[in-house]
Formats: structure tokens, C-alpha cells, sequence
């Protein structure tokens, strides 16, 4: 029991994550890969109730075509489909080299009760140099009662030169638990980057 | 060339009905290429007119050159019918106001 001026609370973190810190369950590093999952239940990947929230970190994600959009969708079913259905939306904020700037609200990436992939950026480069770096929290996955919430910040290189920001947030819209995550990309592979999978409670 | 998927870390040769999914996911976005050009055509030019915009408000007297430069902004969707049409589109020079 612990107390602050006349509130007392009483928690206690669970004995997987004794502290409450972030936990890293796995990191996956690309190679021309069409698809990158975490799938609960199979070489050390955890996807369920152990963890209150879940992080995917995205390092210098490369890619193999040129304007082409990461995207996520979620299974139900232990990868077997990936079809949740989500609602979202999806902003950003640009600006070139040269001081030209962007920033509004992107309705064509939104989600309306979709089965289909959330893009989580709009139009990576692929050249040499150009990459895609950020963050995906996906909170609460196996929760039998509520939805699950999804918010995402993602940087990358933008095929016209732009440095280009993404915030995205929707949930997926099943009282199901989801039980695994798939990254790819719209077109080609990922042909480079490490997707980094966190859990805090 | 076979196409691979990690799952969990483990690389997955793609069975041939993933195979041709991800063949018809990969022609459907070939598709959408002028579509997706001309969207984002549109999203640069939007946001280079929404510059201006407060120039345009009824208690402001445009100038010529303003006029001008935002009705070309506006014109610069006008017949284009190819990817690379669109993307060889150079904006305007943005006048003093």
C-alpha cells in the first residue's frame, strides 16, 4: 500500500514485469522479406495477456520499391488470417529540404470498418540512404471485453525528398483477443530494418 | 523469385496461394498508380493554396500575380492522363504578396 497526501492505492506489478519497465520480447531484422509477424505462442514471442501494452519499435526500415506505404493488419486466429476489422485515422506533417511544407489531416489512409491493411506512411523512398524509423503501441491485444487501440508514429524518407511524419491511431474493433501482428509493405519487400517488439504492464 | 516471410523471425517460403495473393495485391497497387500520383498532386497543391488563402479573404484586394499563381495551382490537374505527366509537373513560382 502506498500513499500520496490523503489517496492510498495498492498495486501490485505482476511477477513477469516486476518493475513496470518495457521488456523486449523479440527484434526481427528484415532481409527481402515479404512480410514481418509476430505471432503469440512461438519462439519466445508473446502477444497475449502477459503485458498490458505492447511497443513495435521500427529501425532504418528499408524497402525494396520506391513510393511505396508500410501497412499493418491483425490476426485473431494465430496468423492464420489477417483481417481485423479496424477504424482509424491518419495525419501528417512534411517539409522538404528546400522549407516547403505539408500538414493535414490524410482521409485517404482512414479506416472505416475495414478488414483491410492500416498504411502507416505514405510513399517511403528506397533509395540508398532513405529509411523509415518509429513506434507502434497496440494496447491491451488480448482483451475479451474492449476493443483494441492502436496509435503509431512513423518517420521516414519520403519518395519527393520530404522528411515525413505520420500519426496514425484507430482501433481494431473485435472483442476477440488479437493474437498476432503483420507488417509489409504495399508493394515489394522490406528488404532492410529491424521491427523491435516491447511489453510493459 | 520465391517470396519469403518472417514470422517470428523464421523466413517462410510463400506457399503459391500466398504467392498469388500477394501477386494480385501487387498488380491491384500497379493500378492505382496514376490515381495515387494525381492524389498526391493534389495534396502538395492544396496545401500551397491553403498558403495563400488569407490573401483571398473578402477584405483583401488580390494582386495580379497572386491571382495568377492560384489559378495555375488549381489549373495543375488539368489533362494529365500519365504517371509520368504528373510527376514531371513543376508548381509555380509563389509571388510576393
Amino acid at each position: 500500500m502506498s500513499t500520496y497526501g490523503n489517496l492510498k492505492y495498492d498495486f501490485t506489478f505482476p511477477a513477469s514485469n516486476p518493475s513496470g519497465s518495457l521488456v523486449l520480447i523479440k527484434s526481427i531484422t528484415a532481409s527481402a522479406s515479404a512480410s514481418v509477424s509476430f505471432v503469440n505462442g512461438s519462439n519466445g514471442v508473446v502477444l497475449d495477456d502477459t503485458y498490458k501494452a505492447y511497443k513495435f519499435v521500427f529501425k532504418n526500415i528499408h524497402i525494396s520499391n520506391d513510393s511505396t506505404r508500410l501497412q499493418f493488419n491483425g490476426s485473431t486466429d494465430g496468423g492464420s488470417n489477417y483481417n481485423v476489422t479496424k477504424t482509424g485515422t491518419f495525419f501528417i506533417s512534411a517539409q522538404t529540404e528546400g522549407g516547403s511544407t505539408i500538414f493535414q489531416y490524410q482521409g485517404t489512409y482512414d479506416l472505416a470498418q475495414s478488414t483491410g491493411v492500416q498504411v502507416l506512411c505514405q510513399d517511403q523512398g528506397n533509395g540508398n540512404d532513405e529509411s523509415g524509423s518509429g513506434e507502434m503501441w497496440l494496447y491491451n491485444p488480448s482483451s475479451t471485453t474492449y476493443v483494441k487501440h492502436y496509435t503509431v508514429l512513423y518517420h521516414h524518407y519520403h519518395a519527393a525528398n520530404y522528411a515525413w511524419s505520420n500519426l496514425i491511431a484507430g482501433y481494431c474493433n473485435t472483442t476477440s483477443a488479437v493474437d498476432a501482428i503483420q507488417f509489409n509493405m504495399s508493394s515489394g519487400n522490406i528488404d532492410d530494418g529491424t521491427i523491435s517488439l516491447y511489453g510493459i504492464n | 523469385m520465391p517470396r519469403y516471410k518472417l514470422v517470428n523471425g523464421i523466413s517462410i517460403q510463400l506457399t503459391a496461394e500466398e504467392e498469388a495473393l500477394r501477386d494480385a495485391e501487387e498488380q491491384a497497387w500497379a493500378d492505382g498508380a496514376f490515381d495515387r500520383a494525381m492524389a498526391d498532386l493534389r495534396q502538395r497543391r492544396n496545401s500551397l493554396l491553403s498558403q495563400t488563402d488569407y490573401l483571398a479573404l473578402s477584405d483583401n484586394t488580390l494582386s495580379s500575380d497572386m491571382s495568377t499563381y492560384r489559378q495555375s495551382l488549381r489549373d495543375i490537374t488539368s489533362g494529365l492522363t500519365t504517371v509520368e505527366e504528373v510527376n514531371a509537373v513543376v508548381f509555380p513560382e509563389k509571388p510576393e504578396a
